[in-house]
């Protein structure tokens, strides 16, 4: 029998004033897997990303986290607040515009979700708040407040944030797409070592390089309808529609 | 100036710090309260308090303080006058309060919150440990500005006959003929009032510069 899937969609669809964006869309991602969207502006993959979250809500279709619906509890009722961010909880999510919470320390923005939803005493908090400042290399700045960072460095405090919940599954939204060229490799950097160390991951990119070399399934989205679904050198170098084709020499032109 | 007299001017000083004083107390929690209640536009009560806040920002002070004065023995109760002069500022500050907290609900932005629930937090836990205090810092240059217009404005409460720092001079001069005195060192205190709130407020500005990202 196969594993339980770390993310599983079925029949997802989803509607934003009558324009469908997202069409039946049904995907698996399994543990360990890493998993990039991929496809033009307005294809709807920020909104497949937003919606294994809950973020946005789906209007048909389930979604399950290691086999737990989310959203709906197991009376086909819509889920209380509380069982909601007990599912979210599971679920990391990193956002193109970073979203710290500038109030607070780069110490306190990892810190503050294990202390104050898991409920972890400030010490073992701030424990793995610094392990995880260190492996994102932000460990000298825990005591600076985001203002004082530049987006690289607010996206990997953001990673670390994520990454405090000990979720089961990280959701990349366009990290890098905000970031200045130059900023654009650390932050890759840190994602990519992640996946090597078996981080479960979903990733909604433009780097095109960056998904042939982390992903084991890519997934190209078109008008709301995953069009292909496959292993990277297969995605990269034998597309199988023209669609996908023609994408790829816009943004990914033959070195 | 004997003193007889400055010991009558720091009554005063103090009769207008404390009335003033719970008024702001109150008026700033009253403010959150209703701003939140005007977010949450239920039906009914978000016009009610739309109405009362426009009647409370459009009426004179010293109106508001004759106002509740006159109007609460009509109705049975017997207000004392501090009593009578608090709830006048408390009415008129909150008013201002209430828009100053729904500005800053207003411009809050969506993602802060979005960052709260992915993480896992209830709307609950958001408000209490993401929105609020940064909310506050926000809120408090204009908050704090509302404070200061609120002391000037407080000498209204003497109509009803509370000797605060203003009315105070009245009598001083009434027995040393010399009204110039009083009123200098009155002018003296509210200064030193209201400069140590324009202190707190340049330490709420440069707290609240952190937060432009």
């Amino acid at each position: 029998m196969p594993e339980t899937a770390a993310v599983s969609i079925r029949n997802l669809s989803k509607s934003f004033d009558g324009t469908e964006v997202l069409r039946d869309v049904s995907l698996e991602v399994q543990p360990g897997e890493v998993v990039s969207i991929l496809g033009s502006s307005g294809s709807g993959k920020s909104t497949l990303l937003r919606c294994i979250n809950w973020l946005e809500q789906p209007d048909r279709g389930d979604i399950r986290i290691a086999g737990d619906r989310i959203g709906v509890s197991d009376t086909g009722k819509p889920m209380s607040r509380r069982e909601l961010a007990g599912m979210r909880a599971r679920l990391g999510m990193v956002f193109q515009g970073f979203n710290l919470w500038p109030h607070l320390s780069v110490l306190r923005n990892v810190t503050e979700a294990p202390i104050h939803v898991q409920g972890l005493s400030k010490a073992e908090a701030d424990e793995r708040a610094m392990a995880l400042l260190e492996k994102v290399g932000m460990a000298d700045k825990r005591e600076q407040y985001p203002y004082t960072l530049s987006g690289g460095q607010k996206q990997r405090v953001a990673i670390a944030r994520a990454l405090a919940m000990q979720p089961k599954v990280m959701l990349f939204d366009e990290p890098t797409s905000a970031l200045d060229p130059e900023l654009v490799g650390e932050v890759l950097g840190v994602i990519k070592d992640l996946s090597k160390e078996g981080y479960t991951m979903v990733l909604v990119t433009h780097e095109m390089e960056f998904a042939r070399a982390v992903s084991d399934q890519v997934v190209f989205l078109d008008k709301g309808i995953i069009i292909e679904k496959s292993h990277p050198s297969e995605f990269f170098e034998n597309p199988k529609t023209d669609r996908v084709r023609r994408f790829l020499e816009l943004e990914a032109p033959a070195v | 100036m004997d003193s007889s007299a400055w010991g009558l001017l720091i009554q005063g000083a103090w009769t207008t710090l404390w009335i003033s004083g719970i008024s702001i107390a109150i008026g700033v929690v009253m403010g959150l309260l209703i701003a939140l209640l005007r977010v949450a536009k239920i039906p009914v009560l978000h016009q009610l308090l739309g109405v009362y806040i426009s009647l409370a920002r459009a009426t004179p002070l010293v109106t508001l303080v004759l106002f509740i004065f006159l109007t609460a023995p009509t109705m049975g109760v017997n207000l004392n006058r501090n009593v009578a002069g608090i709830i006048a500022l408390t009415l008129n500050t909150t008013a201002f309060n209430a828009e100053i907290w729904r500005s800053a609900f207003n411009n809050f932005s969506k993602e802060q919150r979005e960052a709260a629930l992915a993480i896992g937090m209830t709307p609950w836990v958001y408000f209490r440990r993401i929105m609020l205090p940064q909310i506050t810092i926000t809120s408090l240059p204009g908050l704090v500005n509302e404070m200061s217009f609120l002391i000037k404005g407080s000498p209204a409460i003497a109509v009803i006959g509370v000797v605060d720092l203003t009315r105070v001079t009245n009598r001083i001069s009434a027995v040393t003929y010399d009204p110039l005195p009083p009123i200098l060192a009155a002018a003296v205190l509210y200064m030193l009032i209201i400069s140590l709130l324009v202190w707190l407020q340049r330490l709420a500005e440069r707290k609240a510069s952190r937060l432009a990202v």
